[in-house]
Order: C-alpha cells, then structure tokens, then sequence
C-alpha cells in the first residue's frame, strides 16, 4: 500500500496538469519579470518610453501585479495545489483534459485582462482592474478546476486530513466567495462612494491573505515533514493557527484605509485584528522553524527545502513587520508610501512564490523522472534570495525616507521629498534585472526537465488525446 | 511507526516520509494528547497573560479609535451659550431672508430698500415695514392693491404686490419679512414662522389683495408709533 | 475538520462575517447619503435655496475621470485628505480640511489610490492653475518642475508648426527654441477633470481647519519653490481686487467703467472698444494714465477695428479718480480678461497728473494729441 508504486502512479496522472500549469505559470513568471523592469526604469526615467501609451507606468505597475498575482499566482497554485492534494490523498487525478481545458480558459482569460489593462480597459480598483469580460471566464474556469481537485480530495483513502489539506482546500474555496463578493459590489450591484474603495481593498488584500498565503503555507506544512522525514513539531497548534487566520485574516486586511474618506470604525477593526494577527503568525513560524532547526544540515542539502524555509522565514518577518506597520503611530508616516511595494512583493514574492518554487523543485524530479542539474537551481537559489532581498531593503529604506520627508510639510513635493527616495527606485530596477535573470533560469529549469525534446513531448500529447 | 524509525538517516539516501505514513503520523499527532514537559504548566500561564494584555490594549484601542461606529468623523462641538444660539439662528434666517429678497423682490423695491420713486414704495425706514409683523406678512400673503402713502409721498394705483400667485412658504415669508425689518437701518421685530402660518391660516379665505387703508385701520395701534 | 461539509461551512462563515460587516454592514450604513448644504439648521433641514455639495462632474469631466482610471494615474495619485491625526495632509496644503464618505458619493468610480509618488489631488482644481499649465503638465511635466517623475503623455497631444488662438506654447528654459502643441479631446477631457477635483466646501460634518500662521507662510514657500506660476504676491491682488471694485461701483467714488466696457471688457461692438487684449490697454501707461483723467475722444483704432465715440472723464462724478484709484483700476484691466502686463503704481499716476499741471480740467484728450510724442 505504502510503497513508492502508489506515488509513482499519482505522479503519473498528474504529469501532464501539473506540467501545463507549472509552464504556463513559469511564462507568466517572465512576463511579470518584464514588465517590472520597464515599471522600474521607467520610475528611474520618466522620458523612458514616455511616447507609447500602451505602456504607461501606471499600466505597467498594474499589468504586472495581475500578471504575477492571477497568471504566475493562480496558475502555480493549480499546479501546487493538485500534486500535494492528490498524493495527500492518495487518489489519482482525474479527468487531466477537463483540467487542462480550463486551464488553457484560465490563461486565455488573464491575457485578454492584461491586454485590456494596456489598452486602457482598467478600472482604478486593486487587483480588480482586468476589464470586466474577462470575470466570467476566470470564475467559470477556475470553479471547474476547483471542482475537479475537490474530487480528488473526496476519494482519499485515509479520511482524516491533515494541515497542508485545510490550507489548500481553504484557500481554492474562498476565491471564488471573494471573487463573487467583488463582482457583486462592483458590477452586479454597485457600491456607492468610497464602500467601492472599502470593497476593492477589502478583496485586494484579501486575495494575498486568503489565497495566496494559505497554498504557500500549506505546501509549506507539507513539504517540510515530506522532505525532513519527520513529524511537524508542536502539530497541535497548527489548528489553532489555520481557524485564527481564517478568522482573522478577512478583517485585519482593511487597516491600510487609516484616515480616509471611510467610517473610522472599518480600519480601527483592521488596525485591532492586525495585532491579533501575531498568534497565527507565531504558530505557522512555531511549526516550521522548530521542525527545521531540528536538522538544519538536511535543510541546507536539500535545495527545495531551503527555498520554503526562506518562504517561511520571510513569511514571519514580513508578518510581523506589517503588524508593527499597522499600528496607527506608525500607519501615520508609512502610508501611501511605497512601504506598499515592500508588503507586496515580500509576500508574493519573498514568501509565496520562494515556497512555490520549493514545491516544483520537489516535485518536477517525481513527476517527469528526470532530474534538474543542482548547479541550475543553485544559481536560481543564490540569484532569487540576494535579488528579493536588495529589492524589499530598498523598498523598506526607501519606503521610511518617503514617509518621514513627506511628514515635513516644508519639503517639497517632488523636487525634496521624491527626488530622496529616487536613488531607492535605481536599486530596486538593478534587484528587478537580478530577479529576471532568477526567473529565466526557473523557467529554464522547468521548461527543460519537462520537455527534453519539444518533438516528442508534441508526439506523446498526441497520443495521450487519442487514449 | 516510532518517531526514531523516522529520524534515522535510509542508508540508500532516502529518509523522506511517504505520503501515507506522513499523514498518518501528523492525524495520530492530533489525536494523542500532548505529553506534559518541565514547562508544561508554565506555557499556557505566559500564553494566557500575552493574549489577555493583547485583548485589554484592542479593547481600548478600539473604544478610542472606532468613533463609536459613526459614519462621519467626529466633529468638533463647540458648546454654544443660549445668546450665541440665539444670534446665529436670526443670522441664519437673515441670510437666507436677504437671498429670497434678491430673488423675488428687489427688481422692484431694489436691493438697497429704496424703491423707485414714484413707482415703487421704499422698504428703508418705511412704517408698512416696521408696523406690526402681521402687516408685512399679510402683504405676501395676499398682496396689496390701491393707493398708499409712504413717508408722506403717495403710490401705486396699478401695480400691486401679488406674492401669492408664485407659492412661497410660511418658512420663506418669515425670513425674508425678518430680513427686510431689520435691513436698512430698519429696526423692527423678527417674524416667527408659527406667526405667519398663524395668519396664513386666519385669512385663508379671502380672495382679494388687501387695501391699504384696510390694513392701516387693522393695524393702527403700530402705525405712527 | 475531516468532514468536508463541515470544513466549507466553518471557513464561509469565518469570510461571512467580516463580510457581513464591511461590505453588508457598511452598505447600510452608507444608506442614501447625498449632497447637503454646508450647515443645517436649527431643525436639522436643508436650508431653502443653499448650494448643496458635493456637486456632479460635468458631461466632460466624467469623461476625464474614465481617462485618468485608463491612463493608470491612480497607481501614483490619491485623492483623499486624510484626518488631522492620522497624517500631515492639511498641514501640507493639499486641502483645507480632510476628505469625508460624503465628498465621493456622486461619484461613478472612486478612486481615492492608495500610494503617493505623486502629490495627492484631491483638491488639485483649488489650486488656481489654468488650463494651459494643465495642458503644459500633461504633455511634459518637467517643463514646470524639472524633477518631476510624472511620465509626460505626448500621445495626447499633437504638436504643429504653427499656432492659432487654443493652442499652448512651451518655451524652453534659456526660451530659444519653442514648441507648439495643441491638445486632443482626450486631453481636454482630462483637464476637466482635474480641474473640477475640489473639496472646497464645509458639510455638516466636516469644516475647514484653521491653520496657524506659520503653516501658511510655509505652504507660500513651498508653492513658490514648486510651481512659480500660480501665485500672486499680496499687494498686487490687493490692488487688483480693488481695482475691480472701482470698475465696477456705478455709485458716487466710483469708476463705472464696465457700463460701457463691459464686465468681460470686450466693450461693444462698434460703440465702444474693449480692453481684453488691447493695445491701448497693454501699451503705452502714461497714455493710459491720461485717458483714465480726462477722457478720450475721436477716432482712434483698436485691434484694427475703428471706434468714434466720446468717454468722458472717467468716474462719478467725472474727473474724480484718485492717483490710487486710477493706479488700481488700470492694474485691474492690465491684468484681467487674458492681459497680463505690468501693475500701475500712484506714483507713476502722480507723476502724470504733474506732468499736465497746465491743462484744464475736465478736458478730453483726443487721439490726435496722443498720437503725438509726449511732452
């Protein structure tokens, strides 16, 4: 029962899913990458491609946080979630056509959003901007995947779950609520005034607590006792901690509207339940790095296990550094500064995307066979962790000059305050360039373990329909 | 499946959990109660101190900071003393009597108050203004028709005021007879609303404007004074 | 946690309930909250016949906030003043008091932004610039503030060779080389929206905050160090504003100018010549001077137009205009309608007035003496 056949012939039935999505995430991946470059230098110089519209910084910023949240996010996501549920579950994937069909909806859906986004389609709401058509190809697509990987967490053989199956199983399941609530507020039956704003911030944020985090923290939960070879340690608390995020996640998220045009009831509570925040945070970080300390030797051979404990150290200082943020003392200097830029980027990419790039590399060897050369995923490593941490230093340093200047009202605006900030955005396009060359190496990696030889793979494609 | 059996490094380089056993040790984790350790009764004592100051400093957070529940930011009140309350109802009410004048009466009576002689009577320093409050109100009300003398120089035996073929409230007459009293160096008593629906309602059913003489007998204790 | 069933519905209902509060419990409170005057009375009414606020944007400007949400500018950009305690944007100048759920509620899209690489512009259109420096902005930024990292928008401008009456010069700093771009509907569309953003009115639950002396004096630096255009110094509004009022008192003291020059000062066809960029206006100041004592008659031509009227000395009654006055009014219509020139002082009006010690009151100039050099 237990034996290594049985995972074999789970990793057999996902192949083909989990290398559509891991390459179709990988793509995204790059296309991100790009367009935070050209954000960046186009920060750096405002004349930088100043004639094309398409291409207009706010465009750009925009089109790169969808890219990577909604192209490399969702799809790495599917990916992710449908290996780890499958062998949790011991259950085969099923109906791969079916998945893969909505798969190729989902992507198709992101990038008529992103060219909708070039081309002035957008909406000044946060992660909402993509034009409205595409909505309902992104929510159909996505429950027909959410429903096929339900079906292969019902067939488990052992009924009990554990941690990694309650994170994953959350987040794939509040998405779509969120993603309803945002389309009724927006669209279906629009809010008045600033509850749009309230509404939009509510489910930007949202999006990276209840989505993105819980699939990094369960592939987490599930790739460090995997690779480890032993048990969580203090397993007990991990209950407590995935109730207290599902409690109190959806309403720490508004505390970034301190002061604004909104009833100040709505951040007080955020601002309160941020603080509260700390016990989850402190149990997820309780379970990972007790475990980990355990045997940190294994921890530095094994490459995938040093990218998710670089996740869950990043996950827990970045945590705890937005807890001390949101305090209304501090809110007062760091708002509207581009300290927003070093929460974003310090959770997809210094948290989710680290952990998911654990993952792939844990699981592409099982699932293709084939091994990826330790020297590649070694440069990966080195490239990825020295650019996110130049890109969040920046951001972070750059982020307390930009709130504390703009604090003195005897400074002016852009020729004091910003042209302070300016030698940060420099350093953040240099940790962008890094961070590409990152991520072309990731790509690499993935693209070559999966298809050795393009030809074959399209023969083997062939067959597989025909089957 | 014993914890040690895990720890021990596979000879063939292989320690990893399989699937099974991981999930089947993490539910069995769950299930087992916690074996107590030296500082088994120390823990939850420091976790239950941590979380109640964590409850006390929200709580008063948040009774500082949620307005309590209002939608509006607090607003600065300033307590004000009857005599102030007072003075800014009647400067109200004198603001927006001046408005309703330069809309609907000083084309003829001017907007300094001093008509146009022989056309159209003076409101500065006139005794129909500064006579009993109800004079000017019934004037509004039902117009005036015929010749009156004001200050001694005779008008009108055409035009005539017709307020009440364009409605106009019992809110709206107060404030602007109030204002037209108390301009120009007038000097006459403010005109409540509940006065002028008062009257409203006593001449409801007459249909003619009135005469002068008629109003000037009615009112003639506050004629001359 | 291992039933399913029980799983879905215990984490819906941990999302339902923050839910129910700020989306369901907000939406109520909201409820139909609208425009209002800026105070209520006694009773708690809408006064009868207040302005109400906030008001709709207008047909264009709707359209420009469609092209500000497109072009991305919400990704630099608030629009919103946040409480005194909770951030430094009234002490910066960026509007009088901080912005309410009222301000927003006739608006399509809010987008109240959420960083600030860009200054906030929730009462950019209180700021007094014109078009033109919005145009100017738009088009290049840096042509105002050299270290601006507003992207320029050229592709929403054409540039020409050759300029007629709507369109925008750029001169370079050392003013050698010039460009000449007009804008395109787009940008029009944008503009007008700009300048509509205004929070510029006291609600109910909001007034303004009155600011110390200090601050003011800060905020006066700042403007002039960032934008040297849009301000004014005290003593020349000072003397424009009352310049306006002697052009426009009809009454004894007064100057009574705009009977015939018109409030607009395009005079009237054929009768009487306008002031609105005139030669006479922005030329010569004695001879300015001198018409503004004695008058003017016979044919003279303004902007190639022929005029043969009398104005007989100016103010009530005739010839009574102070050297203050006089300076005054004409720093008013050398300043107004378009003109800009520079301001009159009394003393320049005094050393006229002497210079004419000899001639007899009340008598007119007439073109052909003014044509002539001055004595």
């Amino acid at each position: 029962m237990s034996s290594d056949s049985s995972e074999k012939i789970i990793d057999r039935s996902a192949k083909w899913v989990f290398s559509f999505f891991i390459s179709s995430a990988g793509l995204w991946l790059l296309v991100a990458a790009l367009f935070a470059y050209l954000a960046a230098a186009k920060l750096t110089d405002p004349f930088f491609l100043s004639s094309c519209e398409l291409l207009t910084y706010g465009k750009i910023k925009v089109a790169q946080a969808n890219a990577f949240v909604y192209g490399w996010g969702g799809n790495a996501i599917f990916a992710v979630s449908i290996w780890i549920l499958a062998r949790l579950a011991q259950a085969e994937v099923r109906g791969p056509i079916f998945l893969v069909f909505a798969g190729v909806i989902w992507n198709l859906a992101i990038t008529f959003g992103i060219l909708g986004i070039l081309d002035g389609h957008m909406s000044g709401h946060e992660m909402l901007e993509m034009p409205t058509e595409v909505w309902p190809a992104m929510l159909i697509s996505y429950l027909l995947i959410t429903l096929l990987i339900l079906v292969i967490h019902r067939s488990r053989i052992i009924k009990e779950t554990i941690a990694p199956q309650w994170f994953i199983l959350a987040a794939l399941l509040w998405f779509p609520a969120l993603f309803l609530i945002a389309w009724n507020g927006m669209e279906i039956n629009p809010a008045r005034g600033t509850l749009q704003t309230v509404l939009s911030m509510w489910y930007g944020q949202s999006l990276i607590w209840l989505w993105l985090t819980p699939v990094a923290l369960g592939a987490a939960y599930y790739l460090i006792p995997a690779i480890l070879g032993r048990t969580i340690d203090k397993y007990y608390l991990a209950i407590f901690g995935f109730w207290c995020i599902a409690a109190l996640a959806p309403w720490s998220v508004v505390h970034h509207l301190e002061g604004g045009p909104v009833p100040m009831w709505i951040p007080a509570i955020g601002t309160v339940m941020s603080i509260a925040m700390v016990f989850p945070i402190a149990v997820a970080s309780t379970n990972f790095h007790a475990t980990a300390f355990l045997d940190i030797g294994k921890v530095w051979d094994s490459l995938p296990l040093r990218f998710v404990i670089f996740g869950t150290l990043s996950y827990t200082v970045s945590s705890y550094i937005g807890v001390v943020f949101s305090l209304p003392a501090v809110a007062k200097i760091t708002q509207f500064t581009i300290i927003n830029e070093f929460h974003f980027n310090q959770r997809v990419y210094g948290f989710f995307s680290m952990i998911i790039f654990g993952a792939v590399y844990f699981a592409l060897p099982r699932i293709t066979g084939r091994e990826i050369p330790k020297i590649a995923k070694s440069f990966h490593f080195w490239t990825s962790t020295f650019g996110v941490l130049l890109l969040l230093m920046a951001y972070l340093i750059g982020g307390l000059t930009h709130g504390v200047l703009a604090g003195q009202p005897s400074l002016p605006w852009s020729s004091s305050v910003i042209q302070s900030v300016q030698p940060y955005f420099i350093i953040t396009k240099f940790a962008f360039v890094i961070l590409a060359f990152s991520q072309i190496d990731f790509v690499f990696n993935v693209w070559r373990v999966i298809f050795p030889n393009p030809l074959v793979w399209l023969l083997a494609c062939k067959k597989e329909v025909e089957a | 499946m014993s914890e040690d059996s895990q720890k021990q490094d596979n000879p063939s380089g292989n320690s990893e959990f399989n699937d099974e056993d991981l999930v089947k040790s993490h539910v069995e984790l769950s299930k087992t109660k916690h074996e107590p350790t030296k500082n088994f009764l120390l823990a939850p004592l420091v976790f239950v101190f941590v979380f109640g100051c964590l409850i006390f400093v929200c709580s008063i957070q948040l009774a500082h900071s949620t307005n309590s529940f209002q939608l509006h930011p607090p607003v600065d009140v300033v307590e004000l003393t009857d005599e102030e309350k007072e003075a800014l109802r009647l400067e109200r009410k004198i603001i927006s009597g001046e408005k309703i004048f330069t809309a609907r009466c000083a084309s003829c009576h001017q907007a300094n108050g001093l008509g146009i002689a022989g056309q159209f009577p003076p409101l500065a320093d006139s005794e129909w203004v500064s006579a009993d409050p109800a004079v000017i109100t019934n004037i509004i009300l039902k117009g005036l028709k015929g010749e009156i003398l004001v200050n001694g120089v005779k008008y009108g035996s055409s035009a005539a005021v017709n307020m009440a073929a364009v409605p106009i409230s019992d809110r709206e007459i107060a404030n602007v007879s109030t204002y037209v009293r108390q301009a120009w160096g007038n000097v006459a008593s403010e005109v409540s609303e509940d006065l002028v629906a008062e009257i409203r309602a006593a001449n409801s059913a007459k249909q003619d404007q009135w005469i002068g003489d008629e109003l000037k007998s009615m009112f003639a204790d506050s004629f001359g004074k | 946690m291992n039933n399913l069933a029980k799983f879905i519905s215990g984490i819906f209902i941990t999302l339902g309930l923050a839910w129910l509060a700020f989306v369901v419990g907000a939406r109520s409170q909201y409820g139909d909250l609208s425009p209002t005057a800026s105070s209520l009375d006694e009773d708690g009414n809408i006064p009868v016949d207040s302005d109400l606020h906030p008001i709709a944007l207008s047909g264009i400007a709707q359209q420009g906030a469609e092209e500000y949400a497109a072009l991305g500018c919400v990704t630099c950009h608030t629009q919103q003043v946040r409480r005194e305690d909770t951030g430094f944007d009234v002490e910066r100048g960026w509007g009088n008091r901080p912005s309410v759920p009222r301000d927003y509620v006739l608006q399509k899209q809010v987008l109240l932004g959420n960083s600030r690489i860009g200054p906030d512009l929730a009462n950019l259109g209180s700021r007094g610039h014109s078009d033109e420096w919005f145009h100017q902005h738009l088009f290049e930024p840096q042509t105002i503030i050299p270290s601006s990292l507003c992207p320029p928008s050229p592709f929403l401008y054409q540039q020409i060779e050759n300029a007629s009456s709507s369109d925008i010069t750029i001169s370079s700093e050392d003013g050698l080389d010039s460009r000449i771009i007009r804008p395109s509907i787009r940008a029009k569309r944008l503009v007008a929206y700009l300048s509509s953003l205004k929070q510029d009115y006291e609600l109910p639950e909001v007034s303004f905050i009155e600011k110390e002396e200090s601050d003011a004096e800060e905020e006066v630096v700042q403007t002039e160090s960032e934008d040297m255009s849009s301000t004014t110094p005290k003593w020349l509004e000072d003397q424009i504003s009352k310049g306006k009022e002697v052009y426009m008192k009809a009454a004894t003291g007064g100057g009574m100018c705009f009977t015939c020059h018109q409030i607009n000062g395009e005079g009237l066809a054929g009768q009487f010549p306008p002031l609105a960029n005139s030669d006479w206006v922005l030329g010569d100041k004695s001879r300015l001077i001198k018409i503004s004592m004695y008058g003017l008659m016979g044919e003279i031509e303004v902007n190639g137009v022929k005029y043969n009227n009398v104005m007989a000395p100016p103010g009530i009654p005739p010839g009574s205009l102070t050297d203050e006055q006089i300076a005054n009014v004409l720093t008013y219509i050398r300043n107004e309608w378009g003109n800009s020139a520079s301001a009159i002082s009394p003393e320049e009006v005094a050393s006229v007035r002497a210079s004419l010690k000899g001639r007899a009151p009340m008598q007119m100039f007439t073109s052909a003496e003014l044509s002539s050099p001055v004595q």
